[in-house]
């Protein structure tokens, strides 16, 4: 009995010590990763193209490809 | 889906570094970091000098996100290789697997302290609000949110750095590429690949230029 009584003594003291380990759900919050928003949402400011519908991802698809072919001299000059 | 993935013609860069400046400027990249730079190779060599602007390659396979002991890197359904500024603890281990240099530190004083990484975000941004204040400040400019494309390859003058989805820069490339070929240059190569861009596997080993043809060298 008196045995027991240390060991339990000795898992709370240990729990105590341990306690100072464990990272508290403010800090756990902090380090987890946030979710990203897609770039065809658009965004919030006063540079968006127009052409396009923020929040359509085809519309967004169809427009970004159609920019790229401006890096393309032979579409962009006829 | 998209998937986002630079080119750079070895054939049209002219080492203006434009693409550098442009991006310094449009992401207001501090003093001490390059997210992109230009490296060029058998500098004087006359016929052989090539020039190749590099930056984060957005690998479909990242080494940085491999080894990031933190799991600060995500990428996009677009592709984009993007990180967590609130996650990463500036351990540099990203800067020893990349291939390319791609992320950088600021030096923050003495005994080697670093900042946090920074790399190239193919102008989109990163975990905060799209376009937003907190978003440009730490990681740039987010264009694709705002339907462009990275500023480093719209405004290249020769247009030698192209980006966008790698399907339809694929296409744009091959076209010069058999452009080039119907013009007698660079025949018998792939239409498109690592031998097109860079040259085919057997080619000769570069020769130095002699010193006396170069304008005051000393031989």
């Amino acid at each position: 009995m008196k045995l027991n009584f240390k060991t339990f003594a000795l898992c709370l003291a240990a729990g105590a010590l341990l306690a100072a380990c464990s990272e508290p759900p403010e800090i756990a919050a902090k380090a987890a990763k946030r979710p990203d928003v897609a770039p065809y949402m658009g965004a919030d400011n006063g540079f968006m193209t127009k052409g396009w519908t923020p929040g359509d991802l085809a519309s967004w698809t169809e427009a970004i490809n159609k920019r790229n072919q401006n890096q393309s001299e032979y579409s962009r000059v006829k | 889906m998209a998937r986002m993935k630079f080119i750079c013609d070895t054939e049209r860069c002219i080492e203006c570094n434009g693409c550098v400046t442009a991006c310094k400027n449009e992401n207001e990249v501090p003093w001490g970091i390059t997210r992109r730079r230009v490296v060029t190779v058998n500098d004087g060599v006359i016929g052989q000098e090539k020039s190749v602007s590099v930056a984060c390659m957005h690998c479909s396979d990242a080494p940085c996100m491999a080894v990031c002991p933190v799991d600060c890197f995500y990428r996009t359904d677009e592709g984009v290789v993007l990180h967590d500024k609130d996650i990463c603890i500036g351990c540099g281990y990203c800067s020893f697997a990349c291939p390319f240099g791609a992320p950088q530190f600021l030096s923050k004083g003495a005994f080697g302290s670093r900042s946090k990484m920074d790399k190239c975000t193919f102008c989109s941004g990163g975990p905060e609000a799209n376009g937003s204040v907190a978003e440009f400040e730490k990681y740039g400019r987010n264009r694709l949110a705002e339907g462009k494309l990275p500023l480093c390859a719209e405004m290249c003058s020769t247009k030698a750095l192209i980006g966008g989805d790698s399907e339809v820069i694929s296409t744009i490339y091959a076209k010069r590429v058999s452009i080039r070929e119907a013009n007698g240059r660079y025949p018998s190569n792939d239409i498109f690949g690592w031998s097109t861009a860079y040259g085919p596997s057997g080619s000769p080993a570069p020769t130095p230029t002699p010193a006396d043809k170069i304008p005051g060298a000393k031989s």
